[in-house]
């Protein structure tokens, strides 16, 4: 492996569907160098084919690489037309989030789920998932929480974790793309997070928000 | 608000309450004039308005409702059963902190001659609109003067207005929001529902914005140790028409509390000279007190959301 092909799975590894992203929104066929990278990580690297019960029950770690695994290798075969060796299986699913949860789960473990805000920032974890023309469990879970999801970016950003409020902002313009009607302005949030964050990774899940919300049209 | 949680309330207030009393003498006046003192002397309001919701929601027991009664009796006597507020008003026409002082004395019957007399003049002159008050203070006195009994005819308040203009009225973006305003939308609650006895002035837009976004508020105020605002929070949720409680909230604040009443204010030490510890953590005190009690009352006359062990509904679709 060239020291330039191992960056490129590293990248590939750390952005899950993300490495493809660009593409994904602008609709430009994919360089056959980036379809290599992707082949080169799935197969160094390749998804479980066994993926843990869905936290709290299982693992966390695992079953977020999981997700994240299935959603590259679900954007990949759409942007590819050759054949794929990898096949990544669909996980459980992560647990609806209505807007009765409570911040945490009690402490007297009452009933009521674990809490809004570790589900959003579980679901922030899996912001690579939150791509036009990707649905699944994971995206059903988003639609149940649509309060669950604006309240933790609305927390994060209180906080100044500005990665985070963009992580979990990604949902909620996944959500208004997909005609969900949200508790707040994603737009406004989205530009608070691109103009207040700073650093790369927050910027580039603010500039698939705004590719989300329409708030910028593809050049090509 | 589960009947557990009704007890962790219960004993919250009776502890306040047990500290505030224990340690009034701590809050008395120099006597004279108010004007040089009014910290001093909104202190002694802020007691008589967590005296007066004790008994006015009827939650006490014997034991507590003396307590009650006693700093009542105490603070009313500091103020000179009202001389010293109506001899400031008389002066200082626009300083409303005189009538919003007496309408917690007037909800539990304290009345003085000479401020009923004086209040529905300055309210005729526009008391609840003129000054140039921030808005949720124009709710201040316009809550004043409803519990004073002097909120009709010529300038009376004009809810809707008043309502509208203060930082929640414009349901913002919910993260534009500080330390401050925190309390800006704390206190435009207590007024627009008048410390939880009407829950319905509340319009219903801001109900729904707050069932929203307070878990929120609560949670980083939380993380930041801000007791007193916490406290104030937990408060609004018990305003709200259909209450908003975690339990966990509860038993923290239960926890905080010291063995002799005091709720700390923050997470910095308490210090050990009595008469600073009264000053630093008299105000959280008296709003866990309010907190309580205003949350056991709303525990009497509707279920709680937030509580899974009362099936709690969910909240309006956005």
């Amino acid at each position: 492996m060239t020291s330039s092909a191992a960056v490129a799975v590293g990248a590939v590894r750390v952005l899950g569907a993300d490495a493809l992203a660009p593409y994904v929104l602008t609709g430009r066929a994919l360089l056959p160098e980036e379809s290599a990278a992707v082949r080169l990580s799935l197969s160094a690297l390749p998804p479980v084919q066994r993926p843990p019960a869905a936290p709290p029950d299982g693992r966390e770690r695992p079953w977020l690489r999981a997700w994240i695994d299935w959603g590259l290798v679900a954007v990949a075969a759409r942007l590819d037309p050759d054949p794929w060796c990898v096949a990544a299986p669909v996980p459980q699913g992560p647990p609806p989030c209505d807007d009765s949860a409570p911040r945490h789960r009690s402490a007297d473990g009452a009933v009521g789920g674990e809490g809004w805000v570790p589900w959003s920032l579980r679901m922030g974890q899996l912001a690579s998932l939150a791509l036009p023309g990707l649905d699944g469990p994971v995206h059903q879970a988003a639609r149940s929480g649509a309060l669950a999801l604006a309240r933790g970016a609305t927390r994060a950003l209180l906080r100044r974790d500005f990665a985070t409020a963009a992580r979990i902002t990604r949902w909620l313009a996944w959500l208004a793309a997909d005609g969900v009607a949200l508790p707040l302005d994603v737009a406004l949030l989205t530009e608070d997070i691109a103009l207040r964050g700073g650093d790369d990774r927050c910027l580039l899940d603010a500039a698939i928000a705004r590719r989300l919300l329409g708030l910028e049209v593809p050049t090509t | 608000m589960s009947t557990a949680l009704a007890g962790v309330a219960h004993d919250i207030r009776s502890r306040a309450l047990g500290w505030l009393h224990t340690h009034r003498q701590l809050g008395a006046l120099d006597g004279g004039d108010i004007t040089g003192n009014t910290d001093g002397y909104k202190a002694l309001a802020e007691t008589g308005l967590a005296a007066s919701l004790v008994l006015r929601d009827g939650t006490a027991g014997s034991r507590e409702s003396a307590l009650a009664r006693e700093l009542l009796d105490f603070s009313w006597a500091q103020l000179k059963e009202g001389a010293l507020l109506y001899e400031r008003l008389l002066r200082h026409p626009l300083a409303t902190d005189t009538i919003e002082g007496y309408a917690h004395f007037a909800r539990a019957g304290y009345r003085h001659p000479g401020l009923d007399r004086l209040i529905p003049h300055h309210a005729a002159l526009g008391a609840a609109q003129v000054v140039e008050h921030v808005p949720n203070r124009r709710l201040a006195v316009a809550n004043a003067l409803r519990i004073t009994g002097h909120d009709h005819g010529a300038g009376a308040p004009d809810w809707a207005t008043s309502a509208r203009a203060t930082w929640l009225g414009g349901t913002p973006a919910p993260w534009c929001i500080d330390w401050m305003t925190g309390y800006h939308v704390t206190h435009t609650v207590f007024h627009l529902t008048d410390w939880g006895r009407q829950p319905g002035g509340l319009p219903g837009d801001m109900a729904a914005y707050l069932i929203r976004w307070l878990p929120v508020w609560t949670d980083i105020w939380t993380e930041t140790c801000q007791w007193d605002l916490v406290g104030e929070l937990l408060l609004v949720g018990s305003c709200l028409p259909a209450p908003y409680a975690e339990p966990d909230d509860w038993r923290r604040l239960a926890e905080l509390q010291h063995a002799d009443g005091l709720m700390p204010r923050d997470d910095q030490p308490v210090d050990d000279d009595t008469v600073t510890r009264f000053h630093d953590h008299q105000h959280t005190t008296i709003v866990a007190a309010i907190a309580a009690t205003v949350a056991l009352a709303r525990a009497l006359d509707a279920p709680a959301i937030g509580t899974p062990a009362a099936g709690a509904p969910g909240t309006p679709a956005p």
